[in-house]
């Protein structure tokens, strides 16, 4: 602990976390290489996937890690939760994805404790977007790639689930109904464009059941045609994480709930 | 000047002097542990006195805001840096006082030729799972006192204007059965050992302890312009969100005993 450089009457842009670390002489981001950076194999993690329900906002992730053709991890966690209200879920090389989410959480609590007031959702929306931009001469090089998508709640609004997803420049476009990202998110799309069209019910309208029934088998799809995608293992019990953000905040569904849904199917 | 060591000596202690006259009508401050945590409380004006620093950290002071301010930042940031780079399980309240505070504190009183900070600070730590829970108080020439080590550990923490004050809220609480309060328990003692401060900050030379009456007294006529503030560091909250403000209706038990018609 050093207090040297701590003046904050230096702080330009007041709460900002990120610049708090660069006064402190902390850097995140290592230095980019002057080549040859494509040519390693590095490791990946897919698919994840959001939409909106009565409740609120689900946002689920399966478990595999991979690189190239190898499977890395079978347990990976993708989707993070960032605040009491706000999770990311990571499509895209998680050695990136991770600090991104380090970073932003840090900065949200930073920002409550110096200023004494919650960040607005449009301020924690934004705050990603500049991680990701700051990241765009690794992702140039074809490092560090990170897609990710946001999920908050926010009681302003009727429904008061908010989603966006990003591109790797770090464009955040804000979303009706449902988002996905990574390897396996043509299929999940497919998948929740079908059901929100012609389904029994919008998802909006779905309880948080039958919500995480059709998260379940929507990886499960992509998991069939898509080898960077892990699915539902139940012979080890690897489950996708999966998690709702409400009102009262972000809950995890748990592994038991998890497995009595996916073996009841859709109630 | 330093090399005349008479006027140093001097120097010093006008600045001290100074410095202590500045602080000297400042609100008492309490800490306390109660069986869920540890409860910060004093009485002011809406201006808010008690902080949260870090994950397990709060801070309450008394002095000059804007010094006030300058403190409560570099706290912020340095528990939250150390906790970026490491852990937050990294980031302990002693080694944020007695590494960065005391030695910081302490210099700035020395260099005669810049402003002192007028402030003076007292931080709780909320204990893991069966450790108690730690007070350290810092003064402004970087002297500090923490609440004891081992089972010896006292269960609480006082801040206030005067040494004399802070003395007899010390012993005041001492007296008390401080095992594991309830929280509107633990309100009630904090109350009092704000009106013992009170009652000793205000410059008379009181030979007597107070009495019940008169610290009742010195509350109600406090409350007749101010209101209580109060905050705890909960065990068991949310991760990253033991620091919670009491809203008015949860401290309304005790105002309201001290909010008489007489």
């Amino acid at each position: 602990m050093n207090l040297a450089g701590c003046e904050p009457e230096r702080a330009q842009i007041a709460g900002d976390f990120v610049e708090a670390l660069s006064r402190n002489g902390v850097t995140f981001q290592p230095t980019l290489p002057s080549s040859g950076a494509s040519e390693f194999v590095q490791t990946q993690a897919t698919t994840i996937l959001a939409f909106k329900y009565e409740d609120g906002v689900l946002i689920a992730g399966d478990r595999r890690a991979t690189a190239g053709n190898i499977v890395v991890y079978e347990r990976a966690d993708k989707v993070l939760e960032i605040d009491r209200h706000s999770v990311m879920a990571i499509a895209g090389v998680p050695a990136t994805a991770w600090e991104m989410a380090r970073v932003l959480e840090h900065s949200f609590h930073f920002y409550r404790r110096t200023q004494m007031q919650e960040m607005s959702v449009d301020g924690k929306v934004r705050a990603l977007s500049k991680l990701l931009r700051d990241n765009f001469g690794f992702a140039m090089q074809g490092i560090g790639v990170v897609v990710p998508l946001f999920a908050t709640f926010d009681d302003k609004f009727e429904h008061g689930g908010r989603l966006y997803f990003y591109d790797v420049m770090g464009a955040q476009f804000e979303v009706a109904d449902f988002a996905a990202s990574g390897s396996g998110s043509p299929a999940v799309k497919a998948i929740l464009h079908y059901e929100s069209q012609w389904g029994k019910k919008p998802l909006a309208g779905r309880s948080e059941k039958e919500a995480v029934s059709l998260a379940l088998r929507a990886l499960e799809t992509a998991a069939e045609s898509d080898t960077a995608t892990g699915g539902v293992d139940r012979r080890s019990h690897v489950y996708p994480v999966i998690k709702t953000i409400t009102k009262a905040g972000v809950e995890t569904v748990s592994e038991k709930t998890l497995a009595s849904i996916y073996e009841k199917g859709m109630p | 000047m330093t090399d005349e060591p008479y006027r140093y000596v001097e120097a010093m202690a006008n600045r001290r002097e100074y410095v202590e006259n500045q602080l000297a009508t400042g609100s008492p401050i309490v800490a306390l542990s109660y069986d869920g945590g540890v409860l910060f409380l004093t009485v002011g004006p809406e201006r808010q006195k008690v902080f949260e620093i870090y994950d397990r950290i709060a801070l309450g002071a008394l002095g000059h805001p804007g010094d006030i301010e300058r403190l409560r930042m570099i706290a912020i940031e340095v528990a939250s840096t150390e906790g970026f780079t490491r852990s937050p399980a990294d980031v302990s309240l002693r080694r944020l006082t007695s590494y960065s505070f005391s030695p910081m504190l302490k210099n700035a009183f020395e260099q005669v030729y810049g402003p002192p900070l007028l402030a003076r600070l007292l931080f709780a730590e909320l204990g893991w799972k069966h450790e108690p829970d730690l007070f350290v108080r810092l003064d402004f020439d970087g002297s500090l006192q923490t609440s004891g080590v081992g089972v010896a550990r006292e269960p609480f923490g006082v801040l206030a204007g005067t040494r004399r004050a802070m003395n007899e809220m010390h012993d005041f609480l001492k007296t008390k059965d401080l095992s594991e309060p309830k929280l509107s328990a633990a309100l009630e003692l904090a109350a009092q050992a704000w009106g013992v401060g009170t009652y000793y900050s205000r410059g008379e030379d009181h030979r007597e302890k107070p009495t019940d009456e008169s610290i009742s007294g010195v509350l109600k006529d406090a409350l007749k312009r101010n209101v209580f503030e109060a905050a705890v560091l909960e065990c068991g909250a949310p991760e990253h969100h033991a620091y919670r403000p009491l809203d008015s209706s949860e401290v309304e038990a005790v105002t309201a005993r001290y909010r008489g018609s007489d």
